[in-house]
């Protein structure tokens, strides 16, 4: 019987459909380890059914949350590690499981447990693929925002453990925010501009366009190639992977790339001006038009209520 | 300061949608291999380290003959020594990898830092820095976008959600590459690339181990969605077009 965990920070909804996932696959002796930084009380209903809180993690800091996920799971790491694919494991997946001599995959949609060997399916060659691997007896796993559904979890009241905070990965540390500081792993609105915009300043009129959704900017690596966009604000295979409520996307040609970055997007607006461009065919809704000329009459129709 | 950097080439990934198939297990399409973008954001950091510490930094690959075409750049770009560790071309188990290019890294006699690009483009891994780091049991600076030299360690930035954060860190230690400003790939001239062509390439005979993950299946993606397009002139194509963003998302419109 292989031993299922999860390794998550916070409540948010990936943490959830990863708890959700761990217990599908391994019932009530799935053991879920979670990361926080408030009391460990308003986490109580975090979905875990055994879990083991820290406190006194005050960021998202590498070294500290390797340290963390490190004391958690202990000398004996369950067979299946499951961690949301994002911020915690890009800080903390691979290097944990090379630490405990384990394989290690991200971007990993479905996975499954047949015959006392792990069976997982994640994107491959920039999202133009899926690759179904044999995992054998055990991985770390970043498991894609999106793919699974976050069930309705039991509550428990964690353990909280000690936990002695090592230094940060880097010494003389300054964080420095983009101008918009925004986080688009939990936005529910992205508008998304690429290349086909043409100018930098074309990609800064779509701020009033988020303005005006009350949704986040992003854009494509193109558009941070050029200098618009800051990488933080890229979406993509290597860029961020969201999934918000609706993605506008606007001048993206749809390079798989990008497009795998936001297919977990639950409804997605394409506009582009070239009508054969792959982001309408990974698109709900689709504009060909020169966003330019439709931007103008799109405000006015907006304001019109 | 001495520096490795791991280079990989792979399938153009800018070829045209159906350039590249897949079929029995296999990307396959009459498609250069070039060297992956990010592990050229790793090169490019290699080299500034060498040059701004009067150092030197190697390259190594890991997989079949196709692998050479990084190699050949790193070497145009003034790597002292390249090295490919022979393994068949294909699927690699990411822990089977990590390990032979720790083998590789310890057989050339290590380093100060060992630069990965964050992601391959071909498998799409995105684990070979962090398994490296932790079976070396060296910190690992993830998505680094800039790095330099300041004193016996470095100085560097590197991305986090909403921005980035710079700070220093000792040596030895892993970093794993992405664009920035710091990392754009320079161009070799033309006379190091036909001195590159020459030099010679380090064979290590590769030892897979047989274990980890194999691949069962490859194929290709299916993105699409039902894609309706609002169509007539300017005017209804925005009409429209505000009509689904506030049935999408509510409480927008009517205000601005």
């Amino acid at each position: 019987m292989m031993r299922v965990g999860a390794l998550v920070r916070g409540d948010d909804q990936s943490a959830l459909e990863v708890l959700s996932l761990a217990r599908a696959l391994g019932g009530d002796a799935a053991e879920t380890y979670l990361i926080l930084a408030a009391p460990a009380a308003q986490h109580a209903a975090a979905g875990a059914a055994r879990a083991v809180v820290l406190e006194g993690i005050a960021d998202a800091d590498p070294a500290q949350l390797l340290a963390a996920a490190q004391a958690l799971i202990g000398a004996a790491p369950p067979d299946v590690l499951l961690i949301p694919d994002g911020p915690l494991f890009e800080a903390v997946g691979a290097q944990l499981a090379g630490s405990i001599d384990r394989p290690a995959a991200r971007d990993v949609g479905s996975v499954a447990i047949e015959d006392g060997r792990l069976q997982i399916v994640k994107g491959a060659f920039g999202g133009k693929a899926e690759v179904t691997l044999d995992a054998g007896e055990g991985a770390v796993l970043g498991v894609r925002q999106g793919a699974h559904q976050a069930d309705e979890l039991p509550q428990a009241a964690p353990q909280v453990l000690e936990f002695a905070q090592p230094a940060p990965l880097l010494s003389g540390r300054r964080a420095v925010r983009d101008a918009s500081g925004e986080d688009l792993g939990r936005a529910k609105v992205i508008v998304s501009g690429g290349r086909g915009l043409g100018s930098a300043e074309a990609y800064r009129s779509l701020r009033e366009v988020a303005n005006l959704l009350g949704g986040a900017l992003g854009a494509s690596r193109a558009a941070v190639d050029e200098g618009w966009a800051s990488p933080s604000q890229q979406v993509g295979i290597t860029g961020q992977k969201v999934a918000p409520e609706v993605y506008l996307a606007i001048g993206i040609s749809g390079a798989s790339q990008h497009l795998s970055g936001m297919s977990g997007s639950k409804v997605v607006i394409a506009v582009n001006r070239d009508d054969k461009a792959p982001i309408f065919a990974a698109a709900d809704v689709g504009v060909v038009a020169d966003w330019q000329a439709l931007w103008p009459e799109l405000r006015r129709a907006l304001a019109g209520g | 300061m001495r520096a490795i950097a791991f280079v990989k080439s792979i399938l153009d990934p800018e070829a045209p949608p159906g350039a590249i198939r897949f079929d029995a297990g296999k990307a396959l399409g009459d498609v250069p291999q070039v060297l992956g973008p990010y592990e050229g954001n790793a090169l490019e950091l290699a080299v500034q380290i060498a040059e701004a510490s009067q150092g030197e930094f190697r390259a190594v690959a890991l997989g079949g003959p196709e692998q050479e075409a990084g190699l050949r750049k790193a070497l145009a770009l003034g790597a002292a020594q390249a090295m490919r560790v022979d393994v068949p071309s294909g699927f690699h188990d990411p822990l089977d990898t990590a390990r032979q290019l720790k083998a590789a890294a310890d057989a050339l006699g290590g380093a100060d830092v060992y630069l990965f690009g964050r992601q391959a483009g071909d498998w799409d891994q995105g684990v070979t820095a962090g398994l490296f780091a932790g079976l070396a049991g060296l910190p690992l600076v993830p998505l680094v976008q800039a790095a330099e030299v300041a004193g016996a360690g470095l100085k560097v930035r590197r991305e986090i959600a909403g921005g980035y954060e710079e700070g220093e860190i000792a040596v030895p230690c892993v970093l794993s590459a992405s664009n920035g400003p710091g990392t754009l790939l320079r161009l070799p001239k033309v006379k190091d690339v036909m001195l590159a062509n020459r030099k010679p390439i380090e064979l290590r005979a590769g030892a897979q181990s047989g274990a980890g993950f194999r691949v069962s299946d490859l194929k290709a993606s299916v993105t699409s969605r039902a894609g309706r397009r609002i169509e007539g002139d300017l005017k209804a194509q925005a009409e429209g077009l505000a009509q689904e963003l506030r049935r999408a998302i509510p409480g927008i419109g009517g205000g601005a």
